[in-house]
C-alpha cells in the first residue's frame, strides 16, 4: 500500500481528482454558478457569501482562499465567474495566480457579457471548452509520497479520543513514513495540548511557532471579549466524563498521530515539500478548517467523527470515520468507514489505523465518498474572516 | 463478542475508560493492556464515559491517559477508584499558556 492512482498536473502536483471548478469570486456571482454548474456535465460549483465590502485584511482572505482552492492539485480547470470589480479579489486577479499552474482557467463577468442570460451562455461555453480538454486525461499509479492530506474532526464524543483520532494518527503516521505529509489544524482544540505538539517539534524554532501560533490565536478570541477557555472543557464534557483541558485537547491531537511536527503554516499556505506534520492556523470550526486545509492544497481529508458529522468539502474528498457504533448505524450514509470495534470488539487502534489508510488510498484513486456520490458540494466550505463588513 | 466494560488506549496509561452504564460499586472488571489482562473491582459507582485507576497513584503523580499527561492528582487515588475533578488538577492553569515560554 505505497501507491495510488492520481491526475499528474502540469506543476508536478498530483489530484485525486480532476474536476471542473465552476468558482464565484463573490456573492452577486453565486446564482450564476449554481446555474452553470447544475446545467453541465461533472462540475462542482463553490459559492460563498463574501467577496465585496469587506476590510482590506478579510479580502485578502477571501482571495487566498479562492486561488488556493482554484489551484488545489484536484482541479483539471476552471471558470470563474465575477460581477463587480473589487481591487484585491477581482476575476483577472484570481486567474493570474491560478493560471500559474498550467490548468486551464477562464474568465465572465455578468456585466461585461451584457447580463444575466447572455454570462450564463458564455460560462456554459467556457466550461464545455475546458471540460473537452481535461476529460482526456488518465489516472496515472504514483507513490504515497505524493500525498498531502488534512486531519480533522468533528462532533467529538467519548469515542473519538478512544479510537477514531489515534486510528487517525496511526494512519498518517504509516503515510509520513511513505514520504507524504499531514495537514494538523483547529487551533481551538489544540489549547492544552501545545506541550506535546512542541514536543514533537522538530527543532525549537518549530516548537516555539507552535506555542505562538496557539496563543495567537487564544488572544484573538480574548480580544474578543470573550473567555472561551472558562468553559473550557464545557460542563458537558464534565459530565461526560472528560476531566481537564489537556485530556480534552490530547484526545483531539492525537489524531496527528507520532511523527515530527515538521512546521507551522498560515491559513491556506502549502507546506513545504518535507514528509511530517504541519500545524495550520485555522479555528475549531469545521467547515472553515478544511477550507483552508483545501486551499493550503490537501487532496484528500479523514474527518473523525463520534456523532456522525455531515461535512465535505467540494473539491477535497471528505472520508468520515467514526468509532462510535451508534453513529455508524443512524448516520450510515454519511460515513464511510466505521471503527467502533476498537471499543466493541478486537480490533487494535493500529489494525483501524491500516484500514483507514486503505481508504485513503482507495478514495485517493478514485473511489468516491458517500458525500460526493449525494453531490454534497455546500456542506464543507466556508471562508474565515476576521474583521467586520464594511 | 460482548460490549467491552472499558477501554485504555495506551499501555503506559493509569486510567481506564468506563463503556458501560449502571455499573456498581463493587463490579469486577477486566481491564485489558496489550495481551495482558486482570481483573480490578471498582470501588465507586462509575458512569459510562468517565475514568478510573487501574494503577495506584500518589498525590503529586501525573495521570496518564493515550500516554500523554491529563494532570495530577491532587490526593492519593487507589486502584478501581473514579478519577475526575475530585481529585485530578489541570497542570494547564490559566493564563500559563504563553507565559514561561
Amino acid at each position: 500500500m505505497d501507491k495510488f492512482w492520481g491526475y499528474i498536473n502540469p506543476d508536478g502536483t498530483v489530484g485525486t481528482r480532476n474536476h471542473l471548478l465552476i468558482l464565484s469570486s463573490t456573492i452577486y456571482s453565486n446564482g450564476l454558478a449554481e446555474r452553470v454548474a447544475r446545467s453541465v456535465y461533472g462540475a462542482i460549483p463553490i459559492i460563498h457569501p463574501l467577496g465585496r465590502a469587506q476590510t482590506k485584511s478579510d479580502i485578502r482572505f477571501t482571495f487566498k482562499t479562492l486561488v488556493g482552492t482554484a489551484k488545489n492539485p484536484n482541479i483539471g480547470g476552471v471558470v470563474i465567474l465575477d460581477h463587480f470589480i473589487e481591487e484585491g479579489n477581482t476575476a483577472e486577479e484570481i486567474a493570474e495566480e491560478v493560471s500559474k499552474t498550467g490548468k486551464p482557467v477562464e474568465i465572465i463577468n455578468i456585466r461585461d457579457s451584457g447580463g444575466t442570460l447572455e454570462s450564463t451562455t458564455k460560462a456554459i461555453r467556457a466550461a464545455m471548452e475546458i471540460a473537452r480538454k481535461i476529460t482526456l486525461r488518465r489516472r496515472e499509479e504514483v507513490p504515497i509520497s505524493k500525498l498531502l492530506f488534512g486531519l480533522n474532526c468533528g462532533t467529538s464524543d467519548t469515542t473519538s479520543g478512544l479510537s477514531s483520532n489515534p486510528a487517525l494518527g496511526h494512519c498518517s503516521d504509516l503515510i509520513i513514513a511513505k514520504g507524504g505529509r499531514s495537514i494538523l489544524a483547529e487551533l481551538t482544540e489544540l489549547m492544552g495540548a501545545e506541550d506535546w505538539l512542541a514536543s514533537r517539534a522538530v527543532n525549537q524554532g518549530v516548537a516555539d511557532k507552535i506555542w505562538k501560533t496557539i496563543a495567537d490565536f487564544e488572544q484573538r478570541i480574548l480580544d474578543t471579549g470573550e473567555d472561551i477557555r472558562g468553559t473550557n472543557p464545557t460542563g458537558d464534557n464534565i459530565e461526560g466524563g472528560l476531566t481537564t483541558i489537556e485530556e480534552k485537547s490530547l484526545g483531539a491531537a492525537k489524531k496527528s498521530g507520532t511523527a515530527p511536527m515538521q512546521g507551522v503554516v498560515d491559513w491556506a499556505e502549502t507546506p513545504p515539500n518535507t514528509p511530517g506534520v504541519y500545524l495550520m492556523a485555522t479555528p475549531g470550526h469545521g467547515a472553515e478548517s478544511i477550507t483552508g486545509i483545501a486551499a493550503g492544497g490537501s487532496q484528500l481529508l479523514v474527518f473523525s467523527t463520534g456523532g456522525g458529522h455531515t461535512i465535505s468539502h467540494p473539491i477535497m474528498p471528505t472520508i468520515k470515520v467514526t468509532g462510535n457504533p451508534f453513529s455508524a448505524g443512524y448516520m450510515r450514509d454519511t460515513m464511510d468507514l466505521d471503527v467502533s470495534d476498537i471499543l466493541e470488539a478486537d480490533l487494535t487502534i493500529e489494525e483501524a489505523g491500516e484500514m483507514i489508510l486503505k481508504e485513503v488510498i482507495e478514495v485517493a484513486s478514485g473511489k468516491i465518498t458517500k458525500s460526493e456520490f449525494l453531490l454534497e458540494h455546500n456542506t464543507g466550505f466556508a471562508i474565515h474572516r476576521i474583521g467586520m463588513s464594511t | 463478542m460482548p460490549k467491552k466494560t472499558n477501554f485504555v488506549v495506551n499501555e503506559k496509561d493509569s486510567v481506564t475508560t468506563i463503556l458501560q452504564e449502571g455499573l456498581e460499586k463493587g463490579a469486577k472488571l477486566e481491564i485489558k493492556v496489550g495481551e495482558n489482562s486482570e481483573f480490578i473491582e471498582l470501588t465507586d459507582e462509575v458512569r459510562y464515559g468517565h475514568k478510573i485507576a487501574i494503577k495506584q497513584i500518589k498525590k503529586g503523580e501525573k495521570i496518564l491517559k493515550y500516554g500523554l499527561t491529563i494532570g495530577i492528582a491532587n490526593k492519593d487515588i487507589n486502584v478501581g477508584e473514579h478519577v475526575h475533578i475530585q481529585n485530578v488538577e489541570s497542570i494547564r492553569g490559566r493564563g500559563d499558556l504563553a507565559k514561561g515560554r
